[in-house]
C-alpha cells in the first residue's frame, strides 16, 4: 500500500495504483474523458491534470496526468491549483470550438464556467472528441478493426479506406464504450450494422433471442478453441441451464 | 582483416596514413547533398578523367577524393587542393583542364577560383584563412571534408575507431561512463540532457535486452547538421554507437534516419558493412566477444519521430504518437526494454572524447555547456553553411566573424534557434554567449542547431505564424492542447497578418499559449508556443502594429502592403518589368515603371530585384495615406 | 474499394522476402512499396497486412499518418518546394506560387497528364542554398520564380525521352 494526500486528504491504494484511482477512492473528482477502467491510460484528453509535490521537491511542483501518474508514497496531490483550473479551463473551451453542439462536452464546460467558447466554433462540428476509446477498446478485444487515420487537425476515427471494416466482428464494443455517443449503429433481431457494415444475428437455440453477430461467434470461436456452438446460446439461457443442470446434480444425490 | 588487439589497429593505422602519404597531393572535391545539387559529380569526374589523361595520377601522385559537406554549400561545388590548402569555390566541370595544369601540375593558383570576401572584396588563397573557416573547432565534424566516408581505410588515417579500440581493450564499461560524465557531454539534439547519467541509468536498469538509438531524423526546419555528418563521416556516429551500446550492455541498435536523406542511408549503408569486416561492428568485435550491431530505419516523414517516445514507436511500425514518459526510456523504452537513444551528433562527439579524453572536451565551453557544437548558420547572412564552435562563442561572432554579416548590408533583426521548439533572439542580445543556459534563459533554446538569420524585411508576427503552420501539420493529433490549440493559434494569427486582428488577441494568444505549455502531452506541443511568446517578448511593437495600425513594419504580410515606384529614381533598368510574376509592372527599358496597384499581388518581387535604392518602395495599404492626403 | 485498378503484385512479393513478417518492419516494407509503385495501391496494402499479420486498420493508420506515403497515385515527376525556415524567409512561397501558375496545381495536387505532383517539404537539408526546389532527383538552389518555367520544361523533356 501507498499513502499520499489529495487537496490535503490522505488516501491509501494499492502499489501500482494511479493517482486518479486514489482521488477517486476517497471520491475527490477529477474531470476525466479519455480514462476506462477497462483500459490502459493513455493520456490524450489532458483533462485530468493535477499539481503534484514531494517534500524533497523543495517547493517544486509538477503538473502531471493523474490517469497515469503513479501514486507514490508522500506524494502530494493538488486537484485545482489556479495554474491547474486555468489549463483544464484552456483545454475545455478548445473542445468545446471543436464539439459545440456536443451534450457532454457543453455539460463539463458549463461546470468550468465556460458557456460559449472563446475560439473559433468548428465550422464542422463533430461530437467526437478523438478520446480513442473506441480503437483502443477493439483494439484491446484482438479485433483492431478501426484506427485513427492522419494525424494532427485532420485526425479522425475510422475504418481502413474509410470503407466497411473487414475485420469488425460488430461487437458494439467501440460504440457503447463512445462517451459523447457519436458511433452510430443499428441493432434488431434480424440485423446489425455498424460502420456501414451489416451482420447477420445468430438467435439462442433456446430463448430465440438475437445476441450476437455470426462474426462475434465466430471470432470467439477462433479465440478459446471453443465450438462456435457454444456461442450461440445466449448468456441468460446458459445460466438457465447451468442452474438446471446443478439442480438435477443435487437431486441425484 | 579483422582487429583484435590495439597493435593491429595501430599497424592498420600506420599502413592507411602511408598509403595516403603515397598521395603526394589529394584534390577534395566535395560530394555533400549541397554540391551534388550544385554538380559536383561531374566535376569530380572531370577531375579523375584530366588527371588520367595527363599522366599527373602516377607522376605527382595525384589523387581525387570524393568528400562529405565541407560546410560551405553556399558557394559549391567546393574543390580543396592538398597539402597545398589551396579552396576553389564553385567550380565548374569547364574549370578543370585549368585547375589540373595550373594549380596541381604548376603550382600556381587560379585567381578567379577563390574565395572573395565580402568584407573587405579580397581573395583568399588558403581553406584556412577563410574566416568562415578560420573561427571553427571541430570534433563531431573533425573529419568531414577530409576522408573519402565510403572508404573505411581513409576514415582509420584519420582516428577513426581509435576510441572505440582504447575504450573497448583498456577500460570498463564504467570508466567509459565516467569519462563520458567527466567530458561534460550533454545532448546534442534537444535539451541538452546530460548523456552520461542517461548512459548509467540504461546500464544500471534490469534487463538483458537492451538497446541504443540514434536520433538521425532532423526536423528543425533549417538545421541540416546530422545529415552532413551521417553523409560525410559516417564512422564517427558508429563509433560512438558501439562504444554507448558496449558501455550500457546493449546488443541491438537502431539508426532512425530522415526519408528526406537518401545519401546518409548509402554512406552509412557502406560504412556499416565495412566496420563489420573489420570487426568493428557485428560479432565478437574487437575479439572480446562482445556482440552487438545496427540496423538503419527510415523515417516515414513526421516531426513529431524525432520527439524520442515517438520515435520508438515509429521504429516498432506504429504511428508516432508519443507516449506519456513517468517511465523513463532507459528503464522501458524501445519494445519496452531499456533503451539509450542520443543525438547524431552526441554520438559523433563520443568516439572523440574517448580518444582525446575527458579534458580536452571540457577544457572547451562554457561553466555548464562544454565541447563544441554544431550549427547551421542559414537566412539572411552573406556565408551560409555548416559550422562547429566552442561552446559560448557569442551570436556577435557567429553573425558577423563567420556569416560575414547580413545580405546586402540591411540591419539585423533576429536569429532563430531552436527551430519550431525555439525562439527569436532579438539584436539587443548579439553579444549573447551560445549555449544551452543562455538560450533558455533568452526564452529561446540549443535544439538541433539552426541558426536562421532575420533581417528588417522579415516579419515576426508572420515568422511565429509559419512555425505554427508548419508544427499544425506536424502535430501528432493525440492531446487536445496541441491539435486543437495550433487549430485556434493559427486562426487568430491568421486574422493578424490579414489585418484582421481584434484589441485583445495578444493576450488571447497569451492564455492558450499558457495552456499549451503546461497541458500537452508530449514537447512539440509543451514547446509550440516558443516562437509566438518569444517574438511577442522582444517584437510586441510588430504586433501592435499588426493589430492596431493595420501595418506590417517589414512590409512582408501582402494583405498590408502595397509597393510603389519612385518616378524620380528609377532609371529603367527594366528588372522589376521581369520579375513581376503579376504582369503589375510597366514601363519600358530606360524610361520610368510604373506599378499598376490593382494587378500587384504585393509579393515585393521588385522590391528585392531592384538594384537603385530607394526606387521601389513599400508602405501599409490601411489607407492611412490617402487619409493624409486629404 | 471500388473501382480500383488491379496493381502487379511482384514487386511487393520480393520487397515481402527482404523482411521479418512483423509489425516492426511495416514502415520500411511501406517505404519500399512506396518506391515501387510511387503509392500505395490499397490492394497492396492489403496484402501487406496479411503478410506480415497487421491488422488492416494499423496499415490505413500508419500510411496515412507518416508524410512519406501517398494513396493515390503521383506524378512521373514529384516537384518538391521547400518551405523550411530558411526557404521560407527567402520566398518559398513565391516559388510555390509561380508552380501553381506554370502547373495549374495546387501543392499536393498532380497534373491531369499525371507529369507532375507538387509537394512542399519541410527543409531537406541544403538550406545553405535556400530557396531549394527538387524536381525529380534534380536539387536546384538559390531557386528564383522567374527559373520555374525552365526547371519545368527540362524535366518535360526527360518525359518525352
Ligand atoms: C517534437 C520534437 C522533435 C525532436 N526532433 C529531434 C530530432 O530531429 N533530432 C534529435 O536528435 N532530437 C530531436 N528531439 C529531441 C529528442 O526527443 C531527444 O531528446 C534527443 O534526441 C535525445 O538525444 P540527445 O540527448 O543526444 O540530445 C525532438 C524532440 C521533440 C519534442
Ligand atoms: S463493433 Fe467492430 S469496430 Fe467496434 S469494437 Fe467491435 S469489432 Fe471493433
Ligand atoms: S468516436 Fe467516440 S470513442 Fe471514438 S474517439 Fe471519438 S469520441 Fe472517442
Ligand atoms: S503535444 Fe502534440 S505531438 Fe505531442 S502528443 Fe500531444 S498532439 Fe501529439
Ligand atoms: S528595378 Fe528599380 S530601377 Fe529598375 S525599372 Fe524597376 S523600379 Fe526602376
Ligand atoms: S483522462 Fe487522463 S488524460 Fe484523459
Ligand atoms: S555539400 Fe559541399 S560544402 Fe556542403
Ligand atoms: S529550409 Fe529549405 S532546405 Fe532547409
Amino acid at each position: 500500500m501507498v499513502t499520499l494526500t489529495i487537496d490535503g486528504r490522505v488516501a491509501k491504494v494499492p502499489a501500482g495504483a494511479t493517482v486518479l484511482d486514489a482521488a477517486r477512492a476517497i471520491g475527490v473528482r477529477i474531470p476525466t474523458l479519455c480514462q476506462h477502467e477497462a483500459l490502459e491510460p493513455w493520456g490524450g484528453c489532458r483533462l485530468c491534470l493535477v499539481d503534484v509535490t514531494k517534500k524533497e521537491w523543495r517547493g517544486w511542483q509538477k503538473m502531471v496526468v493523474s490517469c497515469m501518474f503513479p501514486a507514490e508514497d508522500g506524494l502530494a496531490v493538488a486537484t485545482a491549483t489556479e495554474r491547474v483550473v486555468a489549463t483544464r479551463k484552456v483545454v475545455l473551451d478548445l473542445l468545446l470550438a471543436r464539439c459545440p453542439d456536443t451534450p457532454l462536452v457543453q455539460r463539463l464546460a458549463h461546470e468550468h464556467g465556460i458557456e460559449r467558447t472563446s475560439y473559433q466554433p468548428n465550422p464542422e462540428p463533430t461530437d467526437c472528441v478523438l478520446c480513442g476509446l473506441c480503437t483502443r477498446v477493439c483494439d484491446s478485444i484482438g479485433v483492431s478493426a478501426i484506427a485513427t487515420v492522419d494525424r494532427g487537425a485532420g485526425k479522425e476515427v475510422a475504418p481502413p479506406f474509410h470503407q466497411p471494416p473487414p475485420d469488425c466482428i460488430g461487437c458494439l464494443a467501440c460504440a457503447e464504450v463512445c462517451p459523447t455517443d457519436c458511433i452510430p449503429y443499428q441493432t434488431s433481431d434480424s440485423a446489425r450494422s455498424i460502420w456501414g457494415k451489416t451482420f447477420t444475428m445468430v438467435r439462442c437455440p433456446h430463448c430465440g433471442r438475437a445476441h450476437i453477430t455470426r462474426e462475434q461467434a465466430a471470432f470467439y470461436a477462433g479465440r478459446g478453441g471453443v465450438p462456435e456452438s457454444y456461442f450461440e446460446t445466449c448468456d441468460a439461457c446458459k445460466r438457465t441451464q447451468m442452474a438446471k443442470t446443478f439442480t438435477s446434480l443435487s437431486a441425484v444425490r | 582483416m579483422r582487429i583484435e588487439s590495439a597493435a593491429a589497429y595501430d599497424e592498420l593505422r600506420r599502413r592507411a596514413r602511408e598509403e595516403a602519404a603515397a598521395h603526394r597531393q589529394e584534390i577534395l572535391v566535395c560530394c555533400g547533398t549541397g554540391c551534388l545539387a550544385n554538380g559536383s559529380m561531374r566535376v569530380a569526374e572531370a577531375f579523375s578523367k584530366e588527371l588520367q589523361a595527363r599522366g599527373l595520377t602516377a607522376e605527382v601522385g595525384t589523387f581525387t577524393k570524393r568528400t562529405g559537406c565541407h560546410g560551405f554549400c553556399q558557394r559549391g561545388p567546393l574543390v580543396v587542393i592538398q597539402p597545398a590548402g589551396v579552396l576553389y569555390t564553385q567550380v565548374k566541370p569547364k574549370d578543370v583542364p585549368e585547375i589540373c595544369e595550373k594549380t596541381v601540375a604548376g603550382g600556381t593558383v587560379i585567381p578567379r577560383l577563390l574565395y572573395k570576401n565580402p568584407a573587405d572584396k579580397k581573395r583568399v588563397e588558403h581553406y584556412a584563412e577563410v574566416p568562415f573557416y578560420a573561427n571553427q573547432t571541430r570534433v563531431a565534424m573533425r573529419n568531414i571534408g577530409k576522408i573519402d566516408p565510403t572508404d573505411i581505410t581513409d576514415a582509420v588515417a584519420h582516428d577513426a575507431w581509435a576510441g572505440l579500440v582504447k575504450a573497448m581493450l583498456e577500460m570498463t564499461p564504467e570508466q567509459v561512463i565516467g569519462e563520458i560524465e567527466r567530458s561534460g557531454l550533454r545532448g546534442r539534439g534537444g535539451a541538452g540532457f546530460v548523456t552520461a547519467r542517461k548512459w548509467r541509468a540504461c546500464r544500471n536498469a534490469e534487463g538483458e535486452r537492451k538497446f541504443v538509438v540514434c536520433n538521425g531524423d532532423e526536423g528543425d526546419p533549417g538545421a541540416f547538421k546530422d545529415r552532413s555528418i551521417m553523409e560525410g563521416d559516417p564512422h564517427s556516429v558508429l563509433e560512438g554507437i558501439v562504444i554507448g551500446a558496449w558501455a550500457v550492455g546493449a546488443h541491438e541498435g537502431y539508426i532512425y534516419v530522415r526519408d528526406e536523406y537518401p545519401l546518409a542511408v548509402v554512406n552509412l549503408t557502406v560504412a556499416i558493412e565495412q566496420a563489420r569486416a573489420r570487426g568493428f561492428l557485428g560479432k565478437n568485435i574487437l575479439g572480446t566477444g562482445f556482440d552487438f550491431d545496427v540496423t538503419i530505419s527510415r523515417g516515414g516523414g513526421a516531426f513529431v519521430c524525432g520527439e524520442s517516445s515517438a520515435l520508438m514507436r515509429s521504429l516498432e511500425g506504429k504511428v508516432g504518437e508519443p507516449r506519456q514518459k513517468y517511465v523513463h526510456a532507459t528503464d522501458k523504452g524501445l519494445f519496452d526494454r531499456p533503451t539509450v537513444l542520443n543525438n547524431v551528433e552526441t554520438w559523433a562527439d563520443v568516439g572523440a572524447i574517448l580518444l582525446h579524453g575527458a579534458d580536452w572536451f571540457a577544457g572547451m565551453g562554457t561553466e555548464k555547456s562544454k565541447g563544441a557544437k554544431a550549427f547551421s548558420l542559414v537566412g539572411k547572412v552573406k556565408n551560409t553553411g555548416l559550422i562547429e564552435l566552442p561552446m559560448g562563442m557569442t551570436l556577435r561572432d557567429i553573425v558577423y566573424g563567420i556569416g560575414g554579416g547580413i545580405i546586402d548590408d540591411r540591419p539585423f533583426k533576429a536569429v532563430q534557434t531552436g527551430g519550431p521548439s525555439g525562439g527569436c533572439v532579438p539584436e539587443a542580445l548579439l553579444d549573447l554567449p551560445v549555449d544551452y543556459e543562455r538560450l533558455t534563459e533568452a526564452g529561446s533554446m540549443m535544439g538541433s542547431g539552426g541558426m536562421i538569420v532575420m533581417d528588417d524585411r522579415t516579419c515576426m508576427v508572420d515568422v511565429a505564424r509559419y512555425f505554427l503552420s508548419f508544427l499544425i501539420e506536424e502535430s501528432c493529433g493525440k492531446c487536445v492542447p496541441c491539435r486543437e490549440g495550433l487549430k485556434q493559434m493559427l486562426v487568430i494569427y491568421d486574422d493578424l497578418v490579414a489585418g484582421r486582428g481584434k484589441p485583445g488577441d495578444i493576450e488571447r494568444i497569451e492564455t492558450l499559449a499558457a495552456g499549451m505549455q503546461l497541458g500537452s502531452l508530449c514537447e512539440l506541443g509543451k514547446s509550440a508556443p516558443n516562437p509566438v511568446l518569444s517574438t511577442l517578448r522582444y517584437f510586441r511593437s510588430e504586433y501592435e502594429a499588426h493589430i492596431f495600425a493595420r501595418a506590417c513594419p517589414a512590409g512582408m504580410c501582402r494583405d498590408l502592403t502595397a509597393y510603389e515606384i519612385v518616378p524620380e529614381l528609377c532609371n529603367g533598368c527594366h528588372l522589376c518589368f521581369k520579375a513581376c510574376p503579376a504582369d503589375a509592372i510597366t514601363g519600358e527599358t530606360k524610361k520610368v515603371h510604373t506599378i499598376h496597384q490593382e494587378k500587384c499581388i504585393s509579393c515585393g518581387a521588385c522590391y528585392d530585384v531592384c538594384p537603385t535604392a530607394g526606387a521601389v518602395r513599400f508602405f501599409p495599404k490601411n489607407g492611412a495615406r490617402e487619409r493624409e492626403a486629404v | 474499394m471500388n473501382g480500383r485498378t488491379c496493381v502487379d503484385t511482384a514487386p511487393l512479393d520480393e520487397i515481402l522476402t527482404r523482411y521479418p513478417a512483423s509489425e516492426a518492419a511495416l514502415i520500411q516494407v511501406l517505404q519500399d512499396v512506396h518506391r515501387a509503385y510511387h503509392y500505395l495501391p490499397c490492394d497492396v496494402l492489403v496484402k501487406v497486412a496479411e503478410a506480415l499479420e497487421v491488422p488492416l486498420a494499423k496499415v490505413f493508420s500508419v500510411g496515412t499518418f507518416y508524410k512519406a506515403f501517398s494513396l493515390v497515385p503521383q506524378g512521373r515527376t514529384i516537384v518538391r518546394v521547400c518551405t523550411g525556415t530558411a526557404c521560407h524567409i527567402r520566398g518559398a512561397d513565391r516559388l510555390i506560387e509561380e508552380f501553381e501558375r506554370e502547373l495549374k496545381i495546387k501543392p499536393g495536387e498532380t497534373t491531369a497528364d499525371m507529369g507532375f505532383t507538387v509537394k512542399t517539404v519541410n527543409c531537406v537539408g541544403a538550406c545553405a542554398m535556400a530557396p531549394v526546389v527538387i524536381v525529380g532527383e534534380t536539387y536546384h538552389g538559390g531557386a528564383e520564380p522567374a527559373k520555374v518555367a525552365k526547371y519545368i520544361a527540362e524535366k518535360e523533356a526527360d518525359h518525352e525521352n
